[in-house]
């Protein structure tokens, strides 16, 4: 995810294969991974501006003259708010990934760099609660959360809470283990060196470690906030009114309105998925220019 | 790259926003309206609702017009949760009672899967309010309101009847060389003309045994009983009824063992096979009245389609078809005992139950009104033949498998496609439906 | 790891604490519920419990007993197996083979990374256009290609390919890009040095890259195994419930429909506890053989 155009010229072992067969071949077996990745979204958003019979017929297609319609695009915007439900996803997804990565980050260091009675319990209950599955846990939660009254009320803002807090939850363990799993594989000496000029552990926290382990928490990051995103079931379950509705939530609303328009489905998944592609596409690129220079100096 | 790919996706994307700000301004208006409605009126309360109007449910349309002509004339405001009908939505709506998370008006089945929410108190009797509301439900004959079989009293307001009969592409059947049917069609003839149809290489049938039997399962256990043993349930695979069960469940099998469903029936789902239909690639199915706006929408021309008895064979005349009025709308305890509340959820279920609104709902005579459904003015050439067909029904019985429970019926049905395939047997299932009791 | 920073431990509390009154909160705590559960009779999603079984065990008994269950655990091992081998494996192998380029890896990483920033349910709605009997992409390209008989793909010669292929390709962007960050922590220096020492292709894998990324490599592996005990929307939007004939179940699908549409909640948090004592299980074993190493 991070990249290195920027310290390319240190690397050796990049320049050493260039132009050679071994090269060429590693162009092609990467470029037809790639197609795998490209084709079906290229194909998604060709028929999502086709007829909804043509699918089905004719999908190879480019929709071009007689093919080419915007009337899936009209009907899912007059059927459902697509802006307030871009706005709602944005804010439940956002504060998910910011809390997550800070109490993460925070609960993997303790765990990696502290050596204490019962680590090795919590050890294992973090990777035992990556397993529960949010089936088993979402009734409890829902009821508890009812006793506080945040779900099932009229407010907006109560009922993004109900999807924060337990989001927030089941985001926790996996980001833990992989900053944990990064942060074991860093070198203690620049921790040492710190300590020896006077910082305390939050500033090498804050100071050292983030700036070091910058990929890893961008890494944490991205997918925080992409499962937030994509998290039907939780949203499902707390998001009842369409003044609360997400995205990927809204996406589940046209499809079951669609029934088998398979150009409206078309038309929805673009919808959802391409606003968070155009933000990772940008967002990489600010990411990459923060760790290539933290990987560097550190 | 990544630059051209971002450019290329937000172009699409900006496109398709221009689509949506060139189409909305309409709605945005009428919100405008009855939000100034809503500031003249005096305390406009909210009302939080679920139906079973939402998804692909044929009558979204006339039910969101039905409730935002409420928000207007009172002031009030509807929080709508509807979601589709099937044992997803049950499960979820009982779990939100028995949370007491549940909505304050609820569209709901008045059957067994409502004994509940009837035994825990948790939703108000007709009469109950009848004592504060005389005229409540007046429009309706009581006798048809759909009495809960836990306790026999009325608690909910029916809309619409349903029906279930048997949908057809009059199209393939012409290009097969077969008569469309009418009321005398018998089993055997049906049997004979979906081997001709199969034998010019089209789908008989469009059904997914894997998701929906449900219909199939309905009609072939009415042919070989009665309209007063429907109604009723076996005790074992064994007694008069489990017989009546098991013959029926093997008729399914005889019809999957021909070759009459499609060749994917036990891995394709509903949707699926109905699209068979629109494509003029299979020519009967049985489903109920909700699925004429699917053919409403979906088929190139609605005049290819009509909607007929489902084929009748031994004790059951063919015009005896299944319907009634197995959902209406209640009023829970929790809204009943909000005074903030209750005159405005009355006035809500009065609005959606009046003459005028349940006479858009669907083409269908079976109605609880006492003045009956008022016709259309603009009725297609499909909803005239399914008005047709309930007018001159002899007989109709309710839908067996409404007695069941949840989780038995969710039993069963999961195992019609193994007695099909003959992994199980008709009794064993059966048996094994019966033994759940929880 | 023994460095006198560490050695007072009041800080402690401030980095552990947060965190997991978070999980105690919404995941332990219901998790004990569930538990509790199992040895109960409940009948409805939100009810309390009638009672408890009888015997108490019930559920537990009935988990030997029943074949979907059977089916369920082998599909989800088999699942696991595959995952390791294929999502591992060909994340490991492109991760490799684009430290090896100077071109384009911008683009790369970029591209592989698109299946996982769709939702599940909008990737099980792409797919089952893909795999549609009726006109589905796979099956239009065969009959340009001439076939005659479309394959039902979903049946039950092919539905574990149909199951499995959309699971596997969605996840390799995401280990690929866990093993890329992992390559990318690796200081230049070290190959440099090995540049110097004659080691180059395979050797620098072989003795760099790979012991370098143990860690990493382990953390992917405890993610695959607990991740495939719990997939479930894409199987469960392609496969419905258990189709072909009952034959697809994974213990995700397995335990939500017995929860959510059976209505048997004691059963489905039975089957919770398996997925979880299964995971915790594998994954303690595989942190035996391939211990993590601290450096």
């Amino acid at each position: 995810m991070h990249t290195a155009n920027t310290q390319e010229p240190a690397r050796p072992h990049g320049v050493r294969r260039r132009g050679k067969p071994g090269e060429i071949l590693i162009y092609i077996v990467l470029s037809l991974w790639a197609v795998t990745t490209i084709y079906p979204f290229l194909w998604v958003i060709m028929n999502s501006f086709k007829l909804k019979g043509l699918i089905r017929s004719d999908s190879f297609s480019v929709p071009v003259g007689d093919s080419f319609t915007l009337d899936n695009y009209k009907t899912a915007f007059d059927r459902v708010d697509i802006f307030g439900a871009y706005k709602n996803s944005l804010v439940i997804s956002i504060t998910v990934t910011v809390v997550v990565v800070l109490l993460a980050g925070f609960a993997a260091y303790g765990m990696a760099r502290y050596q204490f009675r019962g680590r090795n319990i919590l050890h294992s209950l973090i990777i035992a609660s990556m397993m529960f599955p949010v089936f088993s846990t979402i009734i409890p939660v829902f009821r508890m959360m009812f006793g506080w009254h945040i779900v099932n009320t009229n407010s907006v803002a109560l009922s993004q809470l109900s999807v924060i807090l337990p989001q927030i939850a089941g985001n926790l363990s996996f980001a833990i283990v992989v900053l944990m799993g990064f942060m074991r594989g860093l070198p203690i000496d620049l921790e040492e060196a710190a300590y020896l000029e006077g910082y305390n552990v939050y500033q090498i926290f804050f100071k050292v470690i983030v700036p070091i382990a910058k990929p890893s928490f961008a890494t944490v990051a991205i997918f925080t906030f992409l499962w937030s995103y994509n998290d039907l079931f939780t949203q499902m379950f707390f998001l009842r009114y369409k003044d609360a509705f997400t995205i990927t939530r809204l996406l589940n609303e046209i499809t079951s309105i669609a029934g088998v328009n398979y150009g409206l489905m078309a038309a929805a998944v673009v919808l959802v998925v391409v606003p968070v592609l155009v933000v990772y596409i940008f967002l990489q690129k600010n990411i990459i220019k923060g760790m290539t220079a933290g990987a560097i100096k550190g | 790259m990544k630059r051209v790919i971002a450019l290329v996706l937000t172009m699409a994307l900006s496109g398709a926003m221009l689509v949506g700000c060139q189409s909305t301004p309409a709605p945005a208006a009428s919100q405008a309206a009855s939000q100034a409605a809503s500031s003249e009126a005096a305390k406009p309360v909210e009302i939080t609702v679920v139906t079973s109007y939402g998804g692909d449910d044929g009558n979204r349309a006339n039910y969101e017009s039905a409730y935002k002509a409420y928000e207007t004339a009172t002031g009030n405001t509807v929080k709508d949760a509807s979601g589709t009908s099937n044992e997803e939505w049950k499960s979820k709506i009982m779990a939100d009672f028995e949370t007491g998370a549940e909505p304050d008006v609820l569209f709901y089945f008045n059957g067994v899967d409502a004994n509940k929410l009837v035994q825990g108190g948790k939703v108000v009797s007709i009469d109950e309010i009848r004592k504060t509301y005389p005229d409540y439900a007046s429009n309706m004959r009581d006798d048809l309101l759909g009495a809960s079989p836990a306790d026999g009293k009325n608690y909910s307001v029916p809309v619409n009847g349903y029906w279930e009969g048997l949908f057809i592409n009059k199209k393939v059947l012409k290009d097969c060389g077969v008569e469309v049917p009418g009321a005398d069609y018998t089993w055997d003839q049906f049997l004979k003309d979906c081997e001709t149809i199969k034998s010019k290489g089209i789908t008989p049938i469009a059904c997914s045994l894997q998701e929906v039997p449900h219909y199939w399962f309905e009609y072939c256990v009415f042919n070989h009983g009665t309209l007063a043993t429907h109604t009723k349930l076996p005790a074992s695979s064994t007694d008069e009824i489990g017989k009546v069960w098991t013959d029926g469940l093997n008729d399914i099998k005889t019809l999957y063992t021909k070759g009459y469903f499609p060749k994917n029936t036990t891995t394709a789902t509903d949707a699926e096979t109905f699209q068979l239909m629109a494509d003029d690639k299979a020519a009967f199915a049985i489903d109920g009245s909700w699925k004429i706006g699917w053919f409403q929408e979906n088929a190139k021309s609605i005049d290819d389609f009509t909607v007929t008895y489902v084929p009748g064979e031994n004790g059951r005349k063919s015009t005896d078809i299944i319907g009634g009025l197995s959902m209406g709308y209640y009023i829970t305890q929790k809204a009943w005992s909000d005074p903030a509340k209750q005159k405005a959820c009355v006035d809500f279920v009065k609005a959606m139950t009046t003459d005028e609104v349940v006479s858009t709902f669907g083409a269908t005579a079976v109605t609880a009104l006492k003045n009956g459904t008022a016709a259309k003015s603009d009725t297609d050439s499909l909803e005239k033949a399914a008005m047709a067909m309930t007018k001159g029904a002899t007989g109709i019985a309710p839908a067996t498998q409404d007695g069941l429970i949840q989780t038995a019926r969710t039993a069963l049905f999961a195992d019609i496609k193994n007695i099909a395939t003959g992994k199980t047997t008709a009794e064993k299932a059966i048996d094994a439906c019966l033994a759940i009791k929880s | 790891m023994n460095s006198t920073i560490y050695k007072k431990k009041s800080p402690l509390a401030v980095f552990l604490i947060p965190a997991f009154l978070f999980m105690a909160l919404f995941l332990y705590y219901p998790f004990a519920m569930n538990i509790y559960n199992s040895f109960c009779n409940i009948t409805g999603l939100g009810t309390a419990a009638v009672g408890f079984n009888s015997p108490w065990y019930l559920n537990y008994t009935k988990l030997f007993r029943d074949p979907i269950m059977n089916t369920a655990l082998v599909n989800t091992m088999l699942l696991m197996l595959l995952t390791i081998i294929f999502q591992v494996g060909i994340a490991l192998l492109l991760a490799l083979l684009i430290d090896n380029i100077r071109k384009g890896t911008q683009f790369f990483r970029t591209v592989y990374f698109f299946p996982i920033v769709i939702s599940a349910t909008a990737l099980g709605l792409l797919f089952n256009l893909i795999f549609l009997y009726d006109g589905g992409m796979v099956n239009q390209l065969l009959t340009k290609f001439g076939a005659t008989d479309m394959i039902d793909w979903k049946d039950e010669i092919h539905y574990l390919f149909t199951m499995m292929t959309p699971v596997m390709w969605q996840y390799v962007g995401f280990y690929f890009v866990i093993i890329v960050t992992g390559l990318n922590n690796i200081s230049p220096d070290i190959y440099e040095a090995a540049e110097i020492d004659g080691a180059s292709g395979f050797k620098r894998v072989r003795y760099i890259s790979l012991p370098l990324l143990h860690n990493v490599l382990i953390t992917c592996l405890i993610l695959a195994v607990t991740g495939a005990l719990k997939v479930f929307d894409l199987p469960w939007i392609m496969m419905g419930a258990g189709m072909p004939m009952d034959k697809s179940w994974l213990t995700g699908t397995y335990m939500y429909n017995q929860t959510f549409t059976m209505g048997d909640v004691d059963y489905g948090s039975t089957i919770a506890i398996v997925i979880v004592v299964i995971g915790v299980v594998i994954s303690q074993i595989a942190n035996r053989i391939f211990k993590e190493k601290d450096y």
